[in-house]
């Protein structure tokens, strides 16, 4: 189990390239695509923003370059999940659920839709 | 995806843009940034929207790229290094833009303490502390600045005193100019022919006087301005040696000899030509008339101090007072002295200059004050959030780091923003400073000002930044969590903020009563009776040039022409004339010997005279106490009569009930009095009447000019008839200049304008201190009652009346207000003693003025302090026990 010292609660960006990592690797510009995609245009990505993060998250050992697929652009850098990753992706998810259960059981939810 | 070219450019713009980020992720990421800007550049519509993208991509770059920390995760508590200070900036800026209100009160206030001391600074800097633009302008001293030299005196001050290497004498001079188009009056100065040496500077067309030019009849040569030789003969360098017909009374035509650079710095007067003061060889002392030197700046020798040179005069002062007892009084004696030219120059404006630094620095601490109070306000408000970094664990020297780059961001802006207005502020009061006042030109906003406002700004970011940021910053997590969930605060912040009002409200006491002693000398200054009536009167001088009007009796009869002209207008009711303008400081003083009178110590005391024509004393309305005025039948054929006013009697003759039929002589002439007047400010507001006598001028036929006086019919405003009185003057002669026409109030007005500028710019920052002061209480209140919401609803749930625990609130409040004028007076009975030598009519310690200042103050905190307080006593106790 990853101690939550070592872990503290991701950034919601973070997160969120976590999440479309889950699936297959990807790069830069098709990430920025899917997340703004996801967000429906809640979330304004600064890209520079965004490949600092993947940056950090990659020095933190959450994400490692992959090979380029095959007739993919060679300038692009493939991103994928460590193991690591996969596990603090996990955890925060749970982490989100457990708080999302918490806030409806006082009555946060009903609170808000009412 | 088909690309419009511009795109093609832009893309390679940004991608130059990319080299800037840190080299890993400029290599992995270029390309994708590259896409994503292209797809959002071509989505984007209008100049406009390009635009904004460009923004955004810039600020992109800019803040996430270059400025974020190298390869670090972004922990909330990271302790070290430059990528953790990069970091506080930006969570400092992000949380001054979550409370832009608050942000934007903190910025303005330092702003406008920080655009006050600036503009304040570049004054002084300026005026007082800027180098003269002479060379060695160390060795420059005015010789005896409170004695009227002549031209002998100004030769033998030198030849007495080894300490000095040069001197020059200096006088104001008016003169005409002629054959250029229209005759122009040109503003000049007499001076020593060594004038331009002991200045150590040069002309750049053509020579200075050489010493041979400084006897009669040789020193008929002028030397130009740079700006009136481009002014009146188009910048043409063929002028030099040409002879110009420049007029005045001891010369017609003149052959300019040089022009002056552009950069030349005169000493005073502004003067568009030079012409040498001329003296015969051997003219002793006694002998020599031209009395009129009013100025001498001399060159000390290389190695001689001003004490010296200073020793020395005094001693020739002496020597001149024991052989030649009619030319200087003892006092004169007394006063002899040698002082550095630089602060003899700006002697009338130092003690202003300084006080007005004196007061905006305690502006700006006010300033400093208020943001520390707002700070630690913010501080309070934010127990919650701070709590929340000490529970993940961030240390105590972390959190102080955080809010210090709060207050240095708002430190900077609020600067920078104050040195914009120090710009404004700056014209402001050049435009508003009189126009006597020395060295006005050298006011600018330059290296050493913005480094004033440099150091002003870090000075109010620490004094306001630290305390607060040490005080908010001892959280307690688990209790201040707790807190916050209750929406109440913590108590002990409370202790500093009454000693912050305390201080503030002393500081405002000092400056308003600084700035309310200024507004009452005003007052008093100009609401003082004049002696005449300057309202409804218009002046104006014609300069009938010496060439046209040789002669006594050519000039009497173009003024009478001129004043019959004048007086057939049908706005004018009546005119006259005289030569020299009231209002002014223009005088002429002479040798007198009123019949019987002795002075003590054997002088010839100097009395004031003017010049007039008959019915002067009836146009201007001043009051006539005995026997008669000055009538036409006044003239050559007559005996010599005089009206003098009641100084002249007091002084001269005290003891006479009826002074009329005395006589009194003057130079070769003898006048009988034949009336006594009321006295006259003839100097403007403020001045104090002199002894005094009025001669007509068709009995002391002396070479002058004349000012016009004209009185318009009750109802017309003076300054309409402006065209008509040019156009009867030149009726008479079209060849004549015409200057100095305005109303006579805003000549009178002009007297005081260095006491209305001091008044408004103390009398500015005393506004300044005052809201500042009421910022302060107010906001002091607000916060201390909006704390206690919770105890003053409770209160009133257990029966308290609303009014009581209204006056709780405010008496509260009120406490270090109290404390804070007690302090304010003392130090302010202090401090306002350097206004003394500005203060007119008014004591420093002035009890009316320091009533109402406490009073208004006093009245100011109330209200600032009643607001809020109303509203926390308005509190309803249902919703505030819920919450509890």
């Amino acid at each position: 189990m990853p101690d939550s010292r070592a872990h503290p609660p991701l950034h919601p960006l973070e997160f969120r390239i976590l999440m479309v990592l889950t699936a297959e690797p990807s790069y830069g510009t098709a990430i920025v695509r899917e997340i703004e995609r996801a967000e429906g245009g809640r979330m304004t990505i600064y890209p520079a923003n965004l490949f600092r993060r993947i940056r950090d998250l990659s020095a933190r050992g959450l994400l490692e370059e992959c090979p380029s697929p095959e007739g993919a652009d060679p300038r692009r850098t493939y991103l994928g999940l460590t193991p690591a990753g996969r596990r603090v992706a996990r955890d925060e998810a749970r982490r989100l659920r457990d708080l999302v259960r918490e806030a409806d059981a006082r009555d946060l939810l009903g609170e808000a839709e009412g | 995806m088909r690309r419009r070219p511009e795109h093609r450019r832009a893309r390679a713009l940004y991608r130059r843009l990319i080299r800037f980020l840190p080299h890993d992720l400029g290599r992995r990421f270029g390309p994708d940034l590259e896409d994503l800007f292209a797809v959002r550049l071509g989505a984007a519509r209008g100049p406009l929207g390009r635009g904004w993208v460009w923004a955004r991509a810039i600020l992109d770059l800019g803040v996430h790229g270059v400025l974020a920390p190298e390869w670090r995760p972004t922990y909330i508590d990271r302790e070290d290094g430059m990528g953790g200070w990069l970091q506080d900036l930006r969570q400092g800026a992000k949380s001054l833009g979550r409370r832009p209100l608050a942000s934007a009160g903190i910025v303005g206030t330092l702003a406008l303490g920080v655009g006050a001391a600036t503009a304040t600074w570049s004054a002084v800097d300026g005026v007082l502390l800027t180098p003269l633009p002479y060379p060695e302008p160390d060795r420059l001293v005015a010789v005896w600045p409170t004695m009227n030299f002549n031209g002998a005196m100004v030769r033998d001050a030198l030849a007495a005193s080894p300490a000095l290497e040069s001197i020059t004498g200096y006088s104001g001079w008016g003169f005409t100019l002629t054959g250029q188009g229209e005759p122009l009056e040109v503003r000049g100065a007499r001076v020593s022919v060594d004038h331009f040496r002991v200045l150590g500077a040069r002309p750049v067309l053509g020579r200075d006087f050489d010493a041979g030019e400084g006897v009669p009849g040789a020193g008929d040569v002028v030397v130009l301005s740079h700006g009136f030789w481009v002014r009146a003969f188009g910048a043409d360098p063929a002028v030099v040696g040409r002879r110009i017909a420049l007029s005045t009374n001891d010369a017609d035509t003149r052959t300019v000899v040089g022009v002056m650079g552009p950069e030349f710095h005169p000493l005073a007067h502004d003067p568009d030509v030079w012409v040498p003061l001329t003296l015969p060889p051997g003219t002793d002392m006694a002998d020599d008339d031209t009395w009129y030197v009013n100025d001498r700046v001399a060159r000390l020798a290389p190695g001689a101090t001003v004490a010296e040179a200073a020793e020395q005069i005094r001693g020739w002062a002496r020597d001149v007072r024991e052989h030649m007892p009619r030319l200087v009084t003892d006092e004169d004696v007394r006063e002899a002295d040698v002082r550095p030219l630089h602060l003899d120059a700006t002697a009338s404006v130092g003690p202003v200059l300084w006080a007005s630094l004196g007061a905006v620095s305690l502006v700006l601490l006010m300033a400093c004050a208020n943001v520390a109070n707002l700070l630690l306000a913010r501080g309070e408000g934010r127990g919650h959030d701070l709590a929340l970094r000490a529970a993940l664990g961030a240390r105590r020297p972390r959190i102080v780091r955080l809010l210090l780059v709060e207050s240095t961001l708002l430190g900077a802006a609020g600067g920078a923003l104050g040195i914009a207005l120090s710009f404004g502020l700056v014209r402001g009061l050049v435009a508003l400073a009189p126009p006597d006042f020395p060295r006005l030109d050298q006011i600018g906003v330059d290296g050493s000002v913005l480094l004033f406002a440099l150091g002003a700004t870090l000075l109010a970011t620490l004094v306001a930044g630290v305390v607060p940021a040490l005080r908010t910053s001892r959280v307690d997590a688990t209790a201040s969590l707790g807190r916050a969930a209750r929406g109440t605060g913590r108590r002990g912040g409370s202790r500093l903020t009454p000693i912050l009002v305390t201080a503030e409200v002393a500081l405002a006491v000092v400056v308003v009563v600084g700035s309310g002693l200024m507004l009452k000398s005003l007052h008093r200054m100009t609401s003082e009776e004049l002696g005449i009536a300057p309202d409804g009167l218009v002046v104006l001088r014609p300069s009938p040039p010496t060439g046209r009007y040789p002669d006594g009796p050519a000039f009497r009869s173009y003024y009478a022409q001129v004043l019959e002209r004048v007086e057939a207008l049908p706005e004018v009711e009546r005119a006259a004339a005289i030569h020299l303008l009231p209002g002014t400081s223009d005088n002429w003083s002479f040798p007198t010997r009123p019949e019987g009178f002795e002075s003590t110590d054997g002088t010839t005391p100097s009395v004031n005279i003017r010049l007039v024509t008959p019915g002067y004393l009836e146009t201007v309305q001043v009051p006539l106490l005995q026997g008669r005025t000055l009538q036409p039948t006044d003239d050559e054929g007559g005996e010599t009569v005089v009206v003098v006013n009641q100084a002249f009697v007091d002084r001269y003759w005290p003891a006479e009930s009826d002074p009329l039929g005395l006589t009194l002589r003057i130079t070769s002439t003898t006048a009988r009095v034949v009336g006594v007047v009321g006295d006259v400010r003839q100097h403007g507001f403020g001045s104090e009447p002199r002894p005094e006598m009025y001669f007509a001028h068709g009995q002391l036929t002396w070479d002058a000019t004349f000012w016009i006086v004209a009185r318009v019919r009750p109802g017309i405003d003076p300054a309409a008839p402006a065209r008509a009185l040019r156009d009867a003057v030149w009726a008479v002669d079209p060849d004549v200049p015409v200057g100095g026409l305005e109303p006579l109030t805003s000549v009178y007005a002009d007297s005081a304008a260095t006491t209305r500028f001091l008044a408004t710019v103390l009398g500015g920052f005393g506004l300044l201190a005052l809201l500042l002061g009421a910022v302060g209480v107010f906001g002091v209140t607000a916060f201390a009652v909006g704390r206690r919401t919770g105890e003053f609803g409770v209160r009133v749930a257990l029966g308290a009346r609303r009014r009581e625990v209204l006056g709780t609130a405010v008496g509260r409040s009120l406490v270090p207000v109290a404390v804070g004028l007690g302090v304010g007076l003392l130090a302010a009975a202090v401090t306002s003693r350097v206004l003394a030598s500005v203060l007119y009519d008014v004591a420093p310690s002035d009890p009316a003025t320091f009533g109402a200042v406490v009073l208004t103050l006093g009245a100011v905190a109330l209200g600032a302090a009643l607001l809020p307080a109303w509203r926390a006593a308005a509190v309803d106790p249902a919703t505030v026990l819920r919450r509890e």
